[in-house]
This record gives structure tokens, sequence and C-alpha cells, in this order.
């Protein structure tokens, strides 16, 4: 068994390699990067996301505060940089989620086929049809009033219902793959073998999918972080004094005037963070597609 | 295949161009009633100034006032039924309009024992559709605001106390009250029905007059384009001669806030609904176009404070709360607050101070704050209360009144969603309080929850709240309201759901002064108890109050004659209305 | 073909009853309801709430009114709203034309341009022309829809205007200027600007997935053995490998529908198109069951229906799918 894994690696650096030929790819891999940085020591700044300066709001950008204050003075650039922390992580979170979702509901039903793949295929069906914005909302206001303490106000909310609505994309393209895999002859062998069904599917299938996966997952978390903003800035994602990308820009509506910059800095955040992380799955596509060095020459 | 695609397009485009056609047509539709036409050109004497904009930020569900599920359905109807046999002016007082004068006890319209009450109807009056304007209708309205069938929402106070009406001729109505009943001006501010053009009482909700009433009114609604505008051109049969002025009023709905001011800057709008941005901000960005005005609003917002223990199981007032009940704890947060900053830095001076529910109309209150702003005093309460300060910068219990050692001065302080001053105010208090040892962890539920039921298991209705922050108001006859917040056996229960005592406080004082306004028919009499009220709030401080929002409305400034009033919505008077 | 229609109808009916089911119960069990302001509401007594709950049915079980709505919309009547006491069916139908228009416009005007750009990008990869439409197509799919709506507005509507009658350039408000309904063309012009910001994302989506299909089948055998056989260029490219990589195309709009119709409710809020995203919206604030049902099922049923439609297309074009 070691040397599949021997070859993985090395595939993984092919991969690796490729990869950084696509030059925008790698600068989109140290925005993204500096970005989570900053995120995670947002406590060096000299303020605090929610010290208020009454006196000192809508404050221009200056040196005192790179990206003005808001209307209670508090340092923007401090509160989009703790707001980061949430929109990159609801975007991570709940893309592995429901990538993990995905790939499970679309590996059972592309290797069983048969009737597991017809409950499980109808089911997906059905969850593509959702009016997906309509049912966020509707589940968002479902979840946030239910009386679970850990459930209330939290940011879990709003990842469970995101990735609740976006599993169906990699289900569909896990099962594709899979219908194709199990007929191919390593996996036959293994079955003659004696292999077990899970054995099978997560040893010998499942690592042949991930190019197509991860490429998807970063589809998935562009995607992610854009609805989590919109779902804040209709009221129904991350609840106050908590700051996201969207709720500052949410609350930063009848201010367009006055105060531009409130709106535009978070935006400008959450176009970089999702320019990057499309950038990133450009690069991978790139990296795990053969054709491209065929293309190259 | 080419020509596949190139067909797949034709028909994309032929679909497409269908939908746009159909999806104009139910918007264009002609005004509806074939009345309007010709009455507006035989219309004699005013009109003919143009026409006005009104932006709402939502569609009104009705436009009878009396089904009003919000304050946005008053804005279009007060244009159109909303005029009575009475109108309250912007001084809070009381104003005959198609009655000939007030029934009072001078003019013997009200009798010495208060129970027959006489109203005189204007001669010559007529519904907008030409209908001549009676006193059956007076008797019409009360059959209707009477019966507990027609599911009217609001403005039914009291009409089951009228126990007959007669119509001794076309002008005059008799009412026979079964008992004294203060509020019986108010009843008759809000429009009638006219009985010929409705339908049966019991099946008020579903008139169709709902949508296109006959009133009494300056306009009358000739265009309902759904989720886009509502039109109103000038009534005709208007009792006021000469006016309207305008000959239509346009409502549009417009819910981004960004997109109302915007049009207003471009002049595509003439009045404003509540703009979000402040005063000094608008004045300046609509310089020469528009003018933000502010006038004193009915909401009042307060913080809350639970006397009793919440999340217990028990919603009554038996056990106090372990924190809150200690009033020394609560005179602490109320210094802990900056009203002053709150007022005008936080929100620009787009409230007014408030210490009390009494805050305006006949029973306003003027009683100064007992604990104003002063960290140090919070900080000298707490430490007598017995709170010391902790490592973290949160105080921690320690020989406290209630509460165990080494409880942490923790508190939930629930408001409600998507509003924005609320929201700021909250986080402007938090951090007042952690200033001063006290964590508050902001908790906000939608507006159904906030004001949920009882049997819902509102926070509030069963006591599983700490501090609870909203805005509350009430109109020119209080009773109702503050008997239900205030009095001891209001205290919500399972026996008793409805109560609105929410503090869970028990105050034999508040509950006699409550006794008092409630059957006085002698308006200072009536404000002292009520001012005696407002001070026991201050002094035992159930609630504290932090401000009294002001109404804004954005005015073009080529638009004269109109009169803003803390009781009227934002199309009262609007037949005195004129471009400039 | 025809049978395969049939079948895929009788498909979608246990589909949209899961969707049923899962969406009444989802939105009767989240708290509160269409009388919450009333309650708040001093003057109103607890006994008025009830008679309006006991006539509206509202107290029944749940099951009971579930199978009450569902038996009525199979007789194509989606009930009566709580708010406004109009037939919901009334209040769709004013509404699905102008949601239908402006989804409609943006997806015209989305394919108009993306394909091109997806043809070309694919031609020459990796040329200027390629790298600054993929660069361009990254900025349209990285804003999101309700920030590049309000910056519209900013800078169309408030900031440019027309130098000589200070005229805004375009307009904001709703579907047509006041007094001008159905006039198409004003229809269009205050169809500008809100078609720009649903379309603009979208635009960057089909012309990155063409590209990459074009590229994919490029490498096909049959591409390649054409080219061997000495087919021109041109004619490769444009009569084998193109009419093959639009194809998936076909299906992918199918599946993007309901993110297209989420993008609707936002541009509908910013821009005051009464649509049925703002009815939507609307409803659920307010509770109103029957409309905030109504509007959900019929989007359902038109993804369904439009995915059907794609299917049958699919086959259409490509002779070689055959309906079993």
């Amino acid at each position: 068994m070691n040397e599949p894994i021997i070859q993985e690696q090395s595939m993984a650096r092919v991969i690796l390699r490729r990869f950084f030929k696509h030059k925008l790819a790698g600068i989109a891999i140290a925005v993204l990067a500096l970005l989570m940085l900053a995120s995670a020591f947002a406590f060096t700044t000299p303020y605090s996301p929610t010290d208020q300066e009454p006196t000192n709001s809508f404050q221009k950008t200056s040196m005192d505060h790179w990206f003005g204050t808001d209307e209670l003075g508090r340092d923007v650039f401090t509160r989009i940089l703790y707001g980061g922390r949430v929109s990159l992580t609801v975007g991570l979170l709940s893309t592995f989620l429901s990538i993990a979702l995905g790939v499970l509901v679309g590996a059972l039903s592309g290797y069983f086929g048969g009737w597991v793949d017809s409950v499980l295929m109808r089911t997906t069906d059905a969850f593509l049809t959702f009016p997906t914005i309509f049912v966020l909302i509707i589940l968002g206001a479902f979840l946030r009033e239910q009386q679970v303490p850990w459930l209330k106000n939290s940011v879990l909310i709003v990842i469970i219902i995101i990735a609740a609505l976006s599993w169906m994309w990699p289900a569909r393209l896990v099962r594709g793959l899979f219908i194709v895999l199990r007929e191919r002859e390593f996996v036959t062998a293994c079955r003659a073998l004696g292999g077990s069904s899970s054995r099978i599917i997560i040893q010998h299938i499942l690592p042949n999918c991930i190019g197509p996966i991860v490429v998807s997952g970063t589809l998935q978390m562009a995607s992610a972080i854009i609805t989590e903003s919109g779902l804040s800035y209709l009221g129904f994602g991350v609840q106050p004094p908590t700051p996201t990308w969207g709720s500052i820009l949410a609350t930063a509506q009848n201010q367009v005037f006055r105060a531009p910059w409130i709106a535009f800095y978070p935006g400008l955040m959450i176009f970089i963070t999702v320019m990057a992380i499309n950038y990133i799955g450009d690069g991978l596509r790139d990296a795990f597609d053969p054709y491209v060095i065929h293309a190259e020459k | 295949m080419k020509l596949k695609f190139l067909t797949l397009f034709v028909i994309l485009g032929l679909v497409l161009s269908a939908c746009g056609g159909g999806g104009n047509a139910p918007a264009t539709e002609p005004p509806a009633s074939g009345e309007n036409a010709p009455a507006t050109e035989a219309a004699s004497g005013g009109g003919g100034g143009g026409a006005v904009t009104l932006i709402i930020p939502e569609e009104p569900t009705t436009l009878n006032y009396f089904m009003a599920d919000a304050a946005i359905v008053r804005q279009v109807a007060e244009a159109t039924m909303m005029t009575g046999l009475a109108t309250i002016n912007e001084k809070g007082e009381y104003a005959a309009v198609l009655a000939q004068e007030l029934p009072t006890l001078d003019n013997s319209g009200l009798s010495a024992d208060y129970k027959t009450v006489t109203w005189k109807l204007r001669e010559g009056l007529k519904w907008s559709d030409g209908e001549a304007l009676t006193s059956d209708d007076i008797k019409f309205t009360v059959e209707v605001l009477s019966n507990p069938d027609a599911g009217a929402l609001v403005g039914t106070s009291g009409f089951d106390l009228i126990a007959s009406v007669e119509t001794p001729d076309d002008l005059t109505a008799v009412l026979t009250y079964s008992e004294p009943y203060p509020g019986y001006l108010d009843q008759f501010a809000y429009g009638l029905f006219p009985r010929h053009a409705t339908g049966e009482p019991a099946d008020m909700a579903n008139w169709e007059w709902n949508r296109n009433p006959v009133g009494a009114g300056p306009f009358v609604v000739s265009d309902w384009a759904s989720g886009e505008s509502i039109t109103l051109t000038r009534n005709p049969n208007y009792y006021e001669e000469g006016k309207p002025y305008l000959d239509s009023l346009v409502f549009a709905i417009v819910p981004e806030p960004a997109a109302q001011t915007a049009m207003m800057l471009n002049g595509e709008a003439q009045f404003q609904l509540w703009p979000g941005e402040f005063k000094a901000d608008y004045d300046e960005l609509l310089k020469g176009k528009a003018t933000q005005h502010l006038i004193p609003g009915i909401w009042n917002m307060a913080i809350d404070f639970n006397l009793s223990a919440p999340f217990d199981g028990d919603p009554t007032a038996a056990t106090p709360h372990p924190i809150l009940g200690d009033i020394r704890v609560r005179q602490a947060i109320a210094s802990a607050i900056n009203y002053q900053s709150l007022q005008q830095d936080v929100l620009k001076g787009s409230v007014s101070d408030s210490t009390n529910p009494f805050a305006y109309g006949w029973y306003q209150c003027d009683l100064p704050r007992k604990f104003g702003f002063d960290t140090d005093k919070a900080n000298q309460l707490l430490d007598e209360a017995g709170w010391v300060m902790g490592d973290d910068g949160i105080r921690v219990a320690k020989d406290a009144m209630y509460a165990e050692d080494g409880t942490r001065l923790s508190l939930e302080l629930q408001g409600y969603t998507a509003f924005d001053p609320l929201q700021l105010t909250e986080e402007f208090i938090v951090e007042n309080l952690k200033a001063v040892g006290v964590e508050a962890r902001i908790q906000n539920y939608d507006f159904s929850i906030i004001f949920g039921t009882f049997e819902d298991n509102s926070p509030r209705a069963v006591g599983d709240y700490d501090m609870l922050i909203f805005d509350r108001g009430f109109t020119t006859e209080p009773q109702g309201y503050n008997f239900d917040a205030y009095h001891s056996t209001r205290i919500p229960t399972a026996e008793n759901p409805t109560g609105g005592n929410y503090f869970r406080w028990e105050n034999t004082d508040v509950d006699a002064a409550l006794d008092v306004a409630g059957s006085s028919f002698d308006t200072q009499t009536r404000k002292d108890a009520y001012c005696t009220i407002g001070q026991a709030v201050i002094d035992d401080m159930p609630q504290v109050y932090l401000y009294l929002f002001q109404d804004n409305y954005g005015v073009a400034d080529n638009l004269e004659g109109y009169i803003l009033s803390t009781w009227g919505s934002m199309s009262w008077g609007a037949q005195n209305w004129k471009y400039k | 073909m025809l049978t395969y229609a049939i079948r895929r109808i009788l498909q979608t009916i246990p589909i949209l009853f899961i969707i049923s089911i899962l969406l009444f119960f989802l939105v009767r069990s989240a708290p509160g309801g269409p009388l919450t302001s009333a309650r708040r509401n001093p003057n109103v007594t607890k006994e008025q709430i009830e008679a309006i709950e006991e006539k509206l049915g509202l107290n029944d079980p749940l099951p009971v009114q579930y199978g009450r709505w569902i038996g009525d919309m199979f007789k194509g009547n989606l009930g009566q709203s709580i708010k406004f006491h109009r037939p919901v069916n009334d209040m769709i139908a004013e509404r699905i034309p102008n949601t239908l228009t402006l989804v409609g416009a943006s997806f015209f005007l989305t394919l108009l341009i993306a394909i091109p750009i997806g043809i070309f990008s694919a031609r020459k990869p990796y040329s200027l022309f390629d790298y600054s439409m993929t660069t361009i197509t990254f900025i349209g799919q990285s804003i999101p829809v309700y920030w590049l709506g309000l910056g519209l507005i900013v800078i169309f509507y408030v900031t440019l205007k027309n130098p000589w009658t200070d005229i805004p350039f375009f307009p904001v408000g709703g579907m047509n200027t006041r007094g001008k309904e159905g006039d198409i063309l004003d229809t269009l012009w205050h169809l500008v600007l809100p078609v720009t910001a649903l379309s603009l994302g979208w635009i960057a989506w089909y012309s990155r997935f063409l590209r990459s299909s074009m590229m994919d089948v490029l490498h096909e055998d049959y591409v390649r053995t054409a080219k061997a056989k000495g087919a021109s260029s041109n004619s490769v490219y444009y009569k084998h490998a193109l009419q093959n990589a639009i194809l998936p195309l076909v299906t992918l709009i199918a599946l993007d529908l309901p993110s297209l119709f989420a993008g609707a409710l936002f541009v509908e809020t910013i821009f005051s198109w009464p649509g049925m995203g703002r009815l939507f919206w609307d409803a659920a604030k307010g509770r109103d069951y029957p409309v905030l049902l109504g509007v959900v099922m019929i989007t359902a049923v038109l993804i369904i229906f439009c995915n059907i439609l794609a299917d049958l297309a699919y086959g259409w074009l490509d002779p070689r799918v055959k309906y079993e």
C-alpha cells in the first residue's frame, strides 16, 4: 500500500509546481494569506473593534484611522480586520461542511447506484430547485430563534444554512466522477480481491477525485463569502455586535452619501478576497488539468 | 444546427418581450373607476397645483386605517379616508372637521352625565363618489367598529360602550354610551365608513373599499401599481372650497435608503418619510433642494429591567432578580449611561431627552433625571451593593444582596433586529456599562419574538430576560396602555398571559394613581395621576428612559403649506400643500 | 420526445411534494406569526386576535392546515394573503412578469456578451485578450450584487449627470417614469442599471465556463481528427468545437436559475423594482404565510419547468441524445 502514497506525493509536487506557474494564482495565495494573517493579528491595531468615540464619528481616512471611523467613532480598519475573521471563517467552514456532505452523498450515490442513487439524487434535485435565497432566509429565521443556547446568535447558524443549501453541486460532481471511476480496472480488481466498499471508496476512488473537488471548493468558498455578506445586508446574517464585512456594509447603507468609505472598504475587502479565491481556483484548475501543459507547448 | 441555435435565441427574445409587455399591463390599468374622470373635469376651483411624489419605504397592506397592521398604512390612508368628524391638530388639540363643532358640555353636545353625545354634521357634505354623507354613515361606522367579527385592529376603543345611535335627521347623530367614556372625541378622529360603498360589517377584511376607499378626504385612489406606487388624485367633492390645491399625490415605494435620498436629490420626489441620514448631513447634501424636519414623535426608548429572577421557569415576581433585584445596581446602570453623548453624538440630535413614559402630549410630565451620567457615582453604588471589580474588568459579587458570591455582573441586553438606531444605542450602552465593570451581552431577536405572546414563549412575557431595550408609544388616550404596563395585576403569568407589566413591578401608589386616571374626566387630575406614575418610575426604576424619537421628514424646499404633527402622519393636511 | 416530456413532468410531482412539505413545516415552525404587530397594539384585545386566528384557521393542527393548503394548491388556488386580504394568485400574477422581465433581460444580455468572450478567450488562450478578459470577468464575479447596485446608483444617478440638462443618465425608481406606463422604451431605460447589476457576475461565470468547455472540446479526438484531415482551423473551431462546447451551457443555465432569482431579490430591493423577490421579502418580514409559501412554490415550479425545457432543448440541439 505504500507505493500509491509515494506516487501521490510526487503527484502533489507536480501539481504544486504547475499551480505556481500560474503567476496570478501565486499572487492570489499571497494576498489571501496576508488577509488571513491580518485578521488573525487584528488585535495588534491600536483600537478595539467595539471601542467608541462618538465625538469622533465619520472621520475620513487619515493616518490615525486608515479607513476612517464609523457612526460610533469606531475605527473601520480594525472592524474590518475583525470582520474578516468571521467572514473568512464562515467561508472556510461552510465550504468544508458543504464539500463533506456533498462528497458523502455523491460517493454513495455514484458508487452504489440503484435505489440509493435514486433516492439521493431525487433529494439533490429537490434541493437544487429550491429558490436558494428564499429558503436561506426562512431557514435563518427558523434556526436563529430556537432556544438552543449554543446556537443563539451564533455564527454557526450562518455556516450551517449556507452549507445546507450548497452541498448539491459537489454531490453531483462527485457522483459523476464515481460513476466513471467505479468501472475502472483498479476498482474492479480491488473488488475482486475482496476489498470492502468503504475501503474502495475512501482509499481508491476518492483520491482520484481530489482535483475537481478542490476546484469546486474554491468556487463554493467564494460564493459563501458573498452569500454571508448578502444575508447580513438583509439583516438575516451574523448579529451585532460581531462585525462581519456584510454587517459593516449593511449599517453603512444609510451613510452612503455622508460617509461612503464605510460602505466602500468592506465591499472592497469582499471583492479582493473573492477575487483571490477565484484566481486560486483558476490556478488549481490548470494545475489539475493535464491539458494545460499540452496547450502551453 | 446553427439555425437551431438562432431559432432558440429568437424564441427567447420573443418570450422576453412578451413578458415585458405582460409586465406593464397590470401597472397601466387606467384609473379604475369611471366616476373619477368626469368628476375631476367638473371640479370647480382649486386643483391645478401639480403632483407631489412622496417616498415610502414599504407598501401599505390596506388603506383602511382601522385594519392597519403597520404605521405605513396611515401615511397613505390619512390623505384619503381618514377625514372624520374631528381631527387632532399639531398642538394635540381636537378640532372639528366634518362636524359643525365639537360636542362639549358648553354647547350641550355632551350631556351632563357624560353619557349622551350629539354630533352635528356640516351641511352639503359628499363622499368622494358624489353620494351624500349623512348621519346614517356615522351610525354605520359605529356598527362596523363595534362588531367584533369585523376584524378591526385599531381605533376600536370605546365602541363597545356605545349602546345606541339615533339619527333624527340627516345631519344629527345622537350617541348613547352605557358608561362615560373620556375618549369620545378620539373615536371619530380617524374617518367614517360610507354605508353605500362598503359592505357587510362582519366582512370588513374583504371589502373592495379597503384598497380603493370612497372617503371624505382630500384625495382619492386612482391607481395602485403593486410594489411600485399608489397614485391619489384630488377629490372633487372635498368639503373645503378650493382645496386640495394639488392635482395628485404619488406614493412611491422605495425600500433602499440610498435610492430614496437620491430621488430627493434629483427632484424626483418632494416628500420623504423617515430619511436615514441625520438632519445636518441631509440638509448639507440636499442644500437648496430639500430640508429635513424633526418633530417630537411618540416613540420613547427605554431599558426595561426584569425585577424577577429570569430563566427560572417562574414568570411571577416571587423571587427577585439576583442582580437587578437590588435597586442600587439599577441606579448604577442608570448613572453609567452618557445620555448627552448618546443623544447628540451617536444619534446626532435626532432624538430628544426623555426621563419617563409621559414625554409628550397633554399628559407630558417634565421630571428631572434622578441619576444622570456620573461614572463615579455608578462605581460607588456598585461597590456599596457588594460588587467588586474582577480581574477581567467585570465586577463579581461579594456580599451582594441576592447574588451568590462569585457571580459575574453579566447581563443579557435584549432588543429587536434590523433597526439601526436601536442597534447603535445598544452598542453604545454596552461600552458605557463596560466602563463601570458591568458586562452586557446583546441578544437581538426578530420583532415577532420580542413582541410575541406568552404562549409563544416570548422572553419578556415569560420573564426570561435581564434588560430589554425597545421603544414604546401611546396615543392621545394613554390609559389602556399604561394600566396594562404598570398595574400590579398586569404581571404576565400563565393565568394572566396578556399582562403587560413585564418588569414585574409592584407599587401600590402606582395602582391607585392608575385607577384615578382611568375614572376622571378632568384633564388636570388625570395628568397629575400620570405624573405620579412617571415619578415612581424614576424613583423605583423598573425602567430607565433614554430618549424620545423625533419623527423626521425630508421635504422639498419648493413645497409649502404643510404642517408636520406629532399626532398625524406624513400626508396629514395634504389638502393645504402647494408649490411655491 | 413528448412521452419524455410527460414523464419528466410527472417526475416533478414528488419533488414538488417534498419541497412543499419541507417549506410548509419550516415556515410554520419559525416563531412569530402574521398577527405579531397587532399583539403589540394595546388597543387590540386577545379575544379579537383569537377570533381572527380562528377565522384564518391558524389554530388547527399543522398537518390539517397543510392538507388544506396543498389541496387548494392542486385546484390552482394559493390562498388568501393574511396581510393584504387579497388572493395570492393575483398578487403573484402582478409580480411575475416584472421579475421575468428583469431576469430575462439580464439573462439575454449575459449570453450576448459572455458567449463571444468565451469563444475568443479559448481561441487564443493565454493571450493578452484572454488574460484581460479573465481579469475583467473575475472582477465582475467578485462584486456582491447589492454593493454593485449601490455603486451604480451613486455613480449613474447621483454623481454623473447630463451636463446640459442636469438630468441623471439613468433612472433608479421602479419600472417606468410617472405617466409613461406601458412605454417599452421607457421600461428599457429603467432596466439599464438593474440589469447591469444583475448581469455582471453572470457574464463572468458563463464566459469562463464556455472558455474551459471550449478548451476541453478542442482536445477531443474528433476535433483532432478533423484537424488532421486538414480541415481549416476556423472551420474546426466554429463548426466542430463551438457547437459541442455550447451544449453544456444549456444545462448549466437551468441549474443556475435559483441563484439568478436570488440576485433579483437584491436588485429589486435596491432599484425599487416591483418583482417577486420583494413580494417574498415583505411577506417574510410580516410572516404572511400564504404569500410566502406561494412565492416560493411558484418560483420552484418555474425553476423545474425551465430545467425540463433545458433538457428538451438539449436533446433538440444535440441529435446524439436519445430520450429513453
